[in-house]
């Protein structure tokens, strides 16, 4: 089945990548079955992703660079607002990494 | 910090995620349920350090806080450790824990414009050492190399592995030092002034079997030089010839060898000149159009240890030979820079120009990672429609589900002129 690594770069991906990582090195995990932990990973975290309800974001800001290739979108947007039912945050640059849905289900 | 929501969902995907593996931790002959048990631990722990995971959890409290080492279930408020935001990637546990490695760039290599497709195809993680794996599939791949150098804990590794062509740089520095020592026994057997007979014993021994010695002449001299190899023999067997000031040599020494300096000279060895003196007197053969690096090397003294370089025998290059054996280390040094002799090539000016790059140095900060449904444009009004995602905002996290995201964003582009405004 196809994943999306995208998830893998972020918090919970990343000290998941850094656990594994550091028991590869020690010796204690083989580097396949690390890879089919990060496999999972993604599996698990698309679908936790479906089930999750959030309310909507919205984001508005200045486009400072947008790139189309292979199918990921990457955005980086400069003086961004983002709203969300917890509230507003501001922040000076932000990027947006979005991969294309349709890859998933096909 | 993470909302209670966000860190449920977290640790309910990191126990989907163990159960799922468990099978293969277990069964053909995989590490064990011990191995896994620590896998959970450890990310557990990294999580709650990151503060996306709140609070002591409960089926775990007891076997993970063991698993885990010595931090409490409230790391949460571990406020001692100031998070910071702008390293993304880096939890704070690597830097409270483990010395911050010298090749502590903060997972640039992910960031910088891949857009590298994590395609389905691609989940198929190439085993360690291939590169080409998608997004946050570089890094990962590239940690089963097992890095070679440092603590294998440090996380930062990251780089160091796919810096793992870099160290054989490091040989680099150490060049000179064969190149030193080799040129001391042969300067020291002759007296300082005699330039060309030292050398001439150099080559001798070098041929001999020394074989860093060739290459190390061969290095300061370049190869234009190394024709000289043929000379020594010869020239040895008529003496030397005093080289340091044309002038002033005997000229009764140069009657009794002018054959010998035909000899040299036909061998096309420029430096044999020596002697102005001689020169005037025994017809030359002009050498072979000297390299470029004859020109180079000539025009410092320091590279002139055997008075060589000059096609002007006249001139005479009488450099000390305690100024040559100062000077090897910087032949060493500079030759590696005699591609551009004035300036460098100035290649890394536009990194600083690349917005692109600057952007996404920026990123050390805020990231949204989510699939798109729609990416549309009007003009300079771009509309997105992202699910599923994560943001990462101020050091939180925020999860967001299809339908639920709505980006309107706005470029820069003046409408009446199409300027870019950046």
């Amino acid at each position: 089945m196809a994943t999306f690594e995208l998830y893998r770069r972020s918090t919970i991906g990343m000290c998941l990548t850094e656990t594994l990582d550091q028991m590869v090195s020690g010796g204690i995990l083989s580097p396949e079955l690390a890879i089919q932990v990060l496999i999972q990973f993604d599996k698990s975290m698309t679908e936790a992703l479906e089930s999750e309800v959030k309310s909507k974001v919205s984001v508005k800001g200045h486009l400072h660079t947008y790139r189309f290739c292979d199918n990921v979108w990457t955005f980086i947007l400069q003086n961004a607002q983002l709203k969300s039912e917890e509230g507003q945050e501001t922040v000076d640059s932000v990027k947006i990494v979005a991969c294309d849905s349709k890859l998933l289900t096909q | 910090m993470a909302s209670s929501t966000t860190s449920n969902v977290y640790i309910h995907v990191i126990e989907d995620v163990i159960n799922k593996v468990r099978d293969e931790f277990i069964n053909n002959g995989g590490p064990g349920e011990g191995v896994l048990n620590e896998l959970q631990g450890l990310w557990e722990l990294k999580m709650m350090q990151a503060g996306a995971i709140l609070g002591p959890i409960d089926r775990s409290a007891t076997q993970k806080s063991g698993a885990g080492g010595p931090i409490t279930p409230n790391p949460v408020h571990d406020l001692n450790v100031p998070y910071e935001g702008t390293e993304e990637y880096e939890t704070p546990t690597a830097d409270l824990l483990f010395p911050p490695t010298p090749l502590q760039t903060p997972m640039q290599t992910p960031l910088p414009g891949s857009a590298q497709t994590p395609l389905p195809g691609m989940a198929q993680t190439p085993l360690p050492g291939t590169a080409p794996t998608p997004l946050p599939g570089t890094d990962s791949s590239s940690l089963y190399n097992i890095p070679t150098g440092g603590t294998p804990i440090t996380p930062n590794e990251y780089t160091s592995t796919n810096e793992n062509g870099v160290p054989e740089v490091k040989a680099g520095p150490g060049r000179p030092s064969p190149y030193m020592q080799p040129p001391s026994p042969w300067i020291n057997q002759r007296p300082p002034l005699d330039v060309n007979v030292a050398y001439v014993e150099g080559r001798e021994e070098g041929e001999r079997g020394a074989p860093h010695q060739p290459t190390t002449q061969d290095f300061f001299m370049s190869s234009g030089k190394r024709k000289r190899d043929d000379l020594p023999p010869q020239y040895r067997a008529g003496g030397y010839i005093p080289q340091q000031d044309g002038a002033g040599d005997n000229l009764s020494e140069e009657d009794n060898r002018p054959e010998d300096l035909k000899m040299v000279q036909e061998g096309n060895q420029q430096m044999f000149v020596q002697v102005g003196t001689m020169s005037s007197r025994i017809p030359q053969l002009d050498g072979p159009i000297p390299d470029p690096y004859d020109d180079v090397l000539s025009t410092p003294n320091i590279y002139n240890y055997q008075g060589v370089v000059n096609e002007d025998y006249n001139i005479v290059n009488t450099p000390m030979p305690n100024e040559m054996q100062a000077a090897t280390p910087a032949p060493v040094q500079n030759d590696t820079g005699d591609d551009d002799d004035d300036e460098p090539l100035n290649e890394d000016d536009d990194d600083d120009l690349d917005d692109v790059d600057q952007g996404e140095d920026l990123n050390t900060t805020h990231l949204v990672l989510a699939q798109f449904d729609k990416v549309t444009r009007t003009k300079s009004r771009w509309k997105c429609t992202l699910k599923d995602g994560i943001m990462h905002i101020n050091n939180k996290d925020i999860l967001f589900n299809k339908k639920s995201v709505t980006i309107v964003w706005l470029m820069g582009i003046s409408q009446a002129t199409g300027e870019f405004d950046f």
